[in-house]
């Protein structure tokens, strides 16, 4: 039954709840009407934001190729797989069947899911470069898993790999600060890092084009509303000859060191080979921190070229120079000789020859052919480092060539006024004769070497040594020497592969001039051969020469670190370059 | 005499549910076009229940409310054991094809359960005993509920709570006490229970722009749909909010903005309106009836519905935090709209029959 009271209260109550709840209905519609019809505009603006999408349209880079037409660097297709999460039904289920088909490691893309915020609807990238066979297998399912999406694009291909790392180099991603700078770049973009691919980049990076899309909350392309075609980069023919590259690959071996060739009359790049090296093709994806901490943890520092960044003392590679200053300054004459007795004591310490039993009477040629240290001594003495350190300089060292592709060493020329200033202490006399066997305070590049010998073989010429040829030939500085001093020195250089003593006897059969060099990393104790060092104390190897001796073309230097002897490991590595590099003449890529 | 329902009300309800299926027939591209029919068969159903309750006499539902609460409180109680989990939630009873949300029902047992409590009683205040009465036949199904877990389904059971003390009456220095504790049980809840995702949700009603692709995504988007409408809409199916599915939970909890953003200010406003004529005509039969019961459950469904449609439509426009809450009668859901019309036919009954018994 019920009960039948006054419900006055009960009514004014319920009055006073329904005139609130009127009032605040009253309020969201007014807030309905600010919206739709007072900011309308602006929100219709940003829905219009929202889906139409700039979309960067990546240019291909032009590819390098090498002076024959071998191709350096390439685009080669590759397929990026992406999975637009917000649109799968059971993502463990996406995850089950990409495991099971050996595309990507469950673990990896859990963690990826679980770090994305939620809200962000756009596509996770699971994997990079698959392969044809999963692009395959994921389009046969693809109406299983509409989540997934296999999209192209081009990846930068190295086919030398390691061969050809430091003088083509490698691609980066571009920083944010490049990403703002560059007309329609993306934050994942690549451009040149070093070598080729950094000194062409304006050449071989052609222009993105750009697209606006219709795209879903997830991302997904619904419609293209218009497009601006990407331009692709030109492609590059630069100076490097392959198979003189692949030759000084062979030469090293396993060795660390380095090999430059030039063309001693243009001063084009034939070869340019930094050991160890590394594959540059792991820089055209992201890298793993596995991967890159392998690179970067190399004690033996592969992403160094040392062609350019490792500098050596040049040691008896130095004395064919310092004899041409001791012509040119009129303190010698070729006929000038000295009688060595294995050292000689100079402001009183004595200075060994690298021949204990000494050379005995030594002129100029023959002293370049046995490499005689005394010679060299008290020519040096002569010279003293006020006439050595101008000569060094006029033939190059002490200053970068210029080449490019990468941070390039200058080197070192040891002077009194260099000795104040750096070590803050003077310059001793006896520094002036360790310099005359380029020891002590003088260091060069493999680099440097190669042009100053380029100079010797082409009558005086300071080239500029290029990579990319360049529309008008470069400017080479001479330097005026008289040709009958010079001829004198480059008598000496022959006699070191021909001379019955020379140094470099293991060259005899090519036709090549040059000069071996032994550079003393610590200082010689006074017993003990060098096989006995341990390998970092052990000294570097150097040859350095040209050929053919009658026609000169080409300028080769070998650096092996740690090698030992210049003539026993430098002049058969140096072989091994000259054979590739005197059979592909300049001609030869015209018969091909 | 009359004896029909109130036909105003029975179209504003028609209204607002065709609206719903004219929304889900233009979201169906982003959503899927099965939700359609499902939810014309929960209408037909929602529909038929109404008008089957409506032939009931109020005196029926008064006298059987304790036998309805305690078979809505065994079904809370079943669902735990038996119920089926989606999102996180143990809410649901599924049987083939049909699945049954008992949490959406069991407030219509406790709406009648506080109204049949209050209806009996002859004082105009209450208690410490009537108070924790009250209290009680709300604090248990909701207590059942945030078991589930369903916060959402749980809140709504809020305004048939307040509004149970309100029409009971309790002096006003309770108020100010419940007013306190009410704001340290919040600064209580907000350094322990809630959970850093809900706190965003909060501080995002704060500051739009807080974190437009985190917490405030939803919001933002929901709010770029609305205001995108304009005065006449996109068009059904065109609004690209929707239908790129930019706009979250569009046939749920955001359903307002997408028909606002298909129909613009006059589709929403005429939609604002039909709820605002629900809500009337709840509070015209609150002035046509004499019964204790009959005015008590009134008030209590037009708190909830008003809660509702307030909460919902507070998130969508962007000035309260997204909880889940959706709205009534418009939202897709079976249980939802079935448990809406039964409330519904409840409250024709008692308009059917409001002179009957006097």
């Amino acid at each position: 039954m019920r009960i039948h009271t006054d419900p006055i209260l009960f009514r004014q109550r319920s009055r006073m709840v329904l005139v609130l709840v009127l009032g605040v209905i009253g309020l969201l519609h007014f807030k309905l009407f600010h919206l739709q019809i007072i900011q309308g505009q602006t929100w219709s603006r940003m829905a219009t934001n929202n889906r139409l999408r700039k979309i960067p349209v990546p240019a291909p880079r032009g590819r390098i190729f090498d002076r024959q037409g071998v191709v350096l660097a390439d685009n080669v297709p590759a397929w990026q797989l992406l999975v637009f999460p917000d649109e799968a039904e059971e993502l463990e289920h996406t995850i089950a069947f990409l495991t099971g088909q050996g595309i990507i490691e469950g673990g990896d893309l859990r963690q990826k899911f679980s770090e994305r915020r939620i809200g962000t609807m756009a596509p996770l990238v699971v994997a990079e470069n698959i392969s044809w066979e999963h692009v395959a297998r994921v389009r046969a399912h693809q109406s299983d898993f509409p989540e997934l999406s296999v999209v192209n694009g081009y990846r930068r291909s190295y086919p030398q790999s390691a061969g050809t790392a430091h003088v083509v180099g490698y691609l980066r991603r571009l920083t944010e600060g490049e990403v703002e700078r560059y007309d329609n770049s993306q934050p994942d973009q690549l451009i040149g890092a070093t070598g080729i691919e950094r000194l062409g980049e304006e050449f071989i990076r052609g222009k993105n084009g750009e697209r606006r899309v219709v795209v879903s909350a997830v991302g997904r392309q619904l419609g293209m509303v218009e497009e601006e075609q990407s331009i692709p980069g030109d492609d590059l023919a630069v100076t490097i000859d392959t198979r003189i590259q692949q030759a000084a690959v062979e030469a090293l071996g396993k060795n660390a060191g380095a090999v430059v060739v030039l063309d001693i009359h243009t001063g084009a790049v034939r070869a340019l080979y930094s050991s160890p090296s590394f594959d540059p093709n792991l820089f055209s994806s992201p890298l793993s921190p596995k991967e890159w901490s392998k690179i970067s943890d190399d004690p033996q520092h592969p992403l160094q070229n040392r062609c350019l960044q490792g500098t050596y003392p040049p040691g008896s590679t130095i004395k064919p120079f310092l004899a041409l200053a001791g012509l040119q300054e009129d303190l010698v004459n070729p006929q000038w000789s000295v009688y060595c007795r294995g050292s000689v004591t100079l402001y009183g310490h004595t200075f060994r020859c690298w021949r204990r039993g000494g050379h005995g009477r030594v002129d100029m040629k023959r002293a370049l052919e046995v490499s005689c240290d005394v010679y060299f001594y008290l020519l040096g003495q002569k010279l003293g480092i006020e006439r050595m350190a101008p000569w060094l300089e006029r033939f190059g060292f002490g200053r970068p060539t210029g080449l490019g592709p990468a941070h390039e060493a200058s080197g070192l020329i040891g002077t009194p006024e260099w000795s104040r200033r750096v070590r803050g202490t003077p310059w001793y006399a006896g520094e002036s004769v360790s310099v005359s066997i380029g020891q002590g305070p003088v260091l060069v590049t493999a680099i440097q070497m190669a042009r100053a010998f380029a100079l010797l073989a082409n009558g005086g010429y300071l080239v500029q040594p290029y990579l990319i040829p360049p529309a008008t030939p470069l400017e080479r500085e001479f330097v005026p020497l008289d040709p009958s001093s010079l001829e004198v020195v480059i008598a000496g250089l022959k006699r070191v592969v021909v001379g019955s003593e020379g140094t470099a006897r293991s060259l005899r059969g090519l036709s090549v001039a040059g000069k071996t060099g032994t550079a003393q990393v610590a200082r010689l104790p006074s017993e003990g051969s060098n096989t006995e060092r341990a390998h970092h104390l052990q000294h570097h190897a150097w040859f350095i020469g040209w050929g053919p001796v009658d026609d000169p073309e080409v300028a080769v230097a070998v650096l092996v670190e740690h090698g030992g002897g210049g003539g026993s490991v430098a002049a058969p590595a140096a072989a091994v370059v000259f054979r590739a590099a005197l059979r592909s003449g300049p001609n030869l890529g015209e018969g091909k | 005499m009359q004896h029909r329902i109130d036909t105003i009300l029975m179209l504003a309800v028609v209204s607002v549910l065709a609206a719903s299926m004219v929304n889900l027939y233009g979201v169906s591209a982003a959503v899927g076009s099965g939700l359609l029919m499902r939810q014309v068969v929960w209408c037909v159903i929602g529909l038929s229940l109404l008008w089957a309750c409506s032939f009931i006499r109020a005196t029926y539902w008064e006298k059987a409310a304790p036998k309805i609460y305690a078979l809505c409180l065994i079904a809370l109680v079943a669902v735990l054991v038996f119920g089926q989990v989606r999102g996180g939630t143990r809410g649901w009873f599924v049987l083939g094809p049909i699945s049954i949300q008992p949490s959406e029902f069991a407030r219509l047992g406790t709406m009648l359960m506080v109204a049949a409590f209050l209806g009996k009683r002859e004082d105009g205040q209450l208690h410490l005993g009537g108070f924790l009465v009250v209290s009680t036949i709300v604090a248990i199904p909701v207590g059942l509920i945030l078991l589930e877990p369903d916060l959402g389904v749980a809140l709504t059971y809020g305004p048939v709570l307040l509004i149970g003390w309100w029409l009971g009456g309790l002096r006003p220095r309770v108020w100010v006490v419940l007013g306190l504790l009410g704001v340290i049980t919040a600064g209580v809840a907000w350094a322990t229970v809630l959970k850093p995702y809900q706190k965003e949700r909060v501080l995002t009603v704060l500051d739009a722009d807080r974190d437009p692709y985190g917490a405030g995504y939803q919001v933002r988007q929901s709010r770029i749909a609305v205001g995108s409408g304009g005065l006449s809409g996109e068009g059904i199916g065109r609004g690209s909010q929707s239908v790129l599915r930019f706009l979250p939970a569009q046939h749920t909890d955001f359903a307002f903005a997408s028909w606002a953003e298909a129909t613009g200010f006059i589709g929403a406003s005429a939609l604002l309106i039909a709820f605002s004529v629900i809500l009337l005509r709840l509070g015209v039969l609150t002035e046509r009836t004499g019964q204790r019961f009959d005015l008590g459950f009134a008030t209590i469904v037009f708190a909830w519905l008003a809660f509702q449609i307030i909460v919902n439509l507070g998130m969508v426009l962007g000035w309260l935090p997204t909880a889940g809450i959706t709205l009534p009668l418009f939202s897709y859901g079976g249980s939802s709209v079935i448990s809406t019309c039964a409330t519904l036919g409840i409250v024709q009954s008692i308009w059917r029959h409001r002179f009957v018994n006097q």
